[in-house]
């Protein structure tokens, strides 16, 4: 009884879809008014007689990238310094380099602090790359990447 | 469109993108003409409007112009071209919706005898076809370009640029929701063949 019933449910449900193809299917061809070629080359031709944008200055713009990353770096590396005045930037790098022989150093709270803000802001300077990098790709530009 | 036209069409494609390519923007007239008819066609299916649906199909077209130095020849010109298209139709209609019902406000008849007359009378199956603007944005394209490419589902989900599998999934819930939304349909059928048995008159349908 309950099998005959859901072969019942079945049965209409591919009646209802085959009922849905049928009308979404069949539908009648528009047909393109009179002007619409000559309306789309218009504004073609009118593109075309525009000049071409003057390509990027990458020439100018990599020295200014260039120093805009060295600020921010450099900012990003005072911003430790004055917010954590106890500590020590060569003592850190002495402690970096002996956590590249010693894979798991006994790290203070204080230094866990500062490369979690280190780590912040290498996470920001790779989300604007990111960002910068897929805009780029979305607007369907080459160029330089 | 069979092989042979597909083919042909994709010759000419060739020829015109290369000409225009090397400065001859005539020759995107070409382009215009052979896809002038699927760009508007696919755009009705996204507005259900015809003068909205031209001034879409030549944002698309500019579009294209634009930007056909960036076709790779990976896949067909069509392929690229209604790609470019449903980027741009899903781009203006989020800017500038259609105003559609939802879907539970969508008009179906009350009974099957009043049913096959409104069929008649007021394109009932119109109905159906603005109700699928009323789905939600995730199932509403895959329908739209699913049956725009007459229910090839390779070809939708190269449009979509999304896996088959994921498309018919989608498909499968938007149908879903059409069905409830109108339980009917499957009697519709029903009452058509019974219509013509009786009547004989609708044998042409």
């Amino acid at each position: 009884m309950n099998r005959a019933k859901t072969n019942r449910s079945e049965d209409e449900r591919a009646r209802s879809e085959m009922e849905i193809d049928h009308i979404l299917a069949t539908e009648e061809e528009l047909l393109p008014s009179s002007g619409f070629v000559s309306a789309v080359m218009d504004r073609v031709r009118q593109e075309a007689a525009l000049p071409a944008p003057p390509p990027f200055p990458w020439l100018k713009a990599i020295p200014i990238l260039l120093l805009a990353s060295g600020g921010i770096v450099w900012s990003a590396v005072e911003m430790v310094r004055i917010g954590l005045p106890g500590l020590d930037l060569t003592a850190l790098g002495q402690s970096a380099q002996s956590w590249l022989t010693n894979p798991l150093p006994p790290l203070s709270a204080l230094q866990v602090r500062s490369l979690e803000q280190a780590g912040w802001v290498a996470l920001a300077l790779g989300t604007s790359l990111v960002s910068w990098l897929l805009s780029r790709r979305m607007a369907g530009r080459g160029g330089l990447l | 469109m069979n092989a042979a036209t597909s083919a042909e069409n994709n010759q000419a494609d060739l020829a015109d993108v290369a000409r225009v390519l090397a400065g001859d923007a005539q020759a995107f007239e070409g382009i215009v003409r052979r896809w002038q008819g699927p760009l508007i066609n696919m755009a009705w299916r996204y507005c259900r409007d015809r003068g909205r649906a031209e001034e879409m199909a030549q944002e698309a077209f500019l579009r294209a112009w634009r930007g056909l130095s960036c076709w790779r020849r990976e896949s067909s010109f069509s392929t690229w071209l209604f790609a470019l298209a449903a980027n741009v139709y899903r781009s203006e209609l989020k800017r500038f919706p259609t105003e559609t019902l939802p879907l539970e406000a969508a008009p179906e008849p009350a009974g099957l005898a009043t049913q096959l007359h409104e069929i008649e009378e007021r394109g009932q199956h119109e109905v159906l076809r603005r109700a699928v603007l009323a789905l939600p944005l995730r199932y509403r394209e895959p329908v739209v370009l699913f049956y725009f490419h007459e229910m090839d589902l390779a070809a939708a989900a190269r449009t979509m640029g999304m896996p088959e599998g994921t498309l018919k999934a989608r498909l499968s819930r938007a149908r879903a929701l059409l069905r409830q939304r109108f339980p009917r349909l499957e009697d519709e059928r029903g009452a058509r063949k019974v219509f013509t048995l009786e009547t004989g008159k609708e044998a042409a349908r």
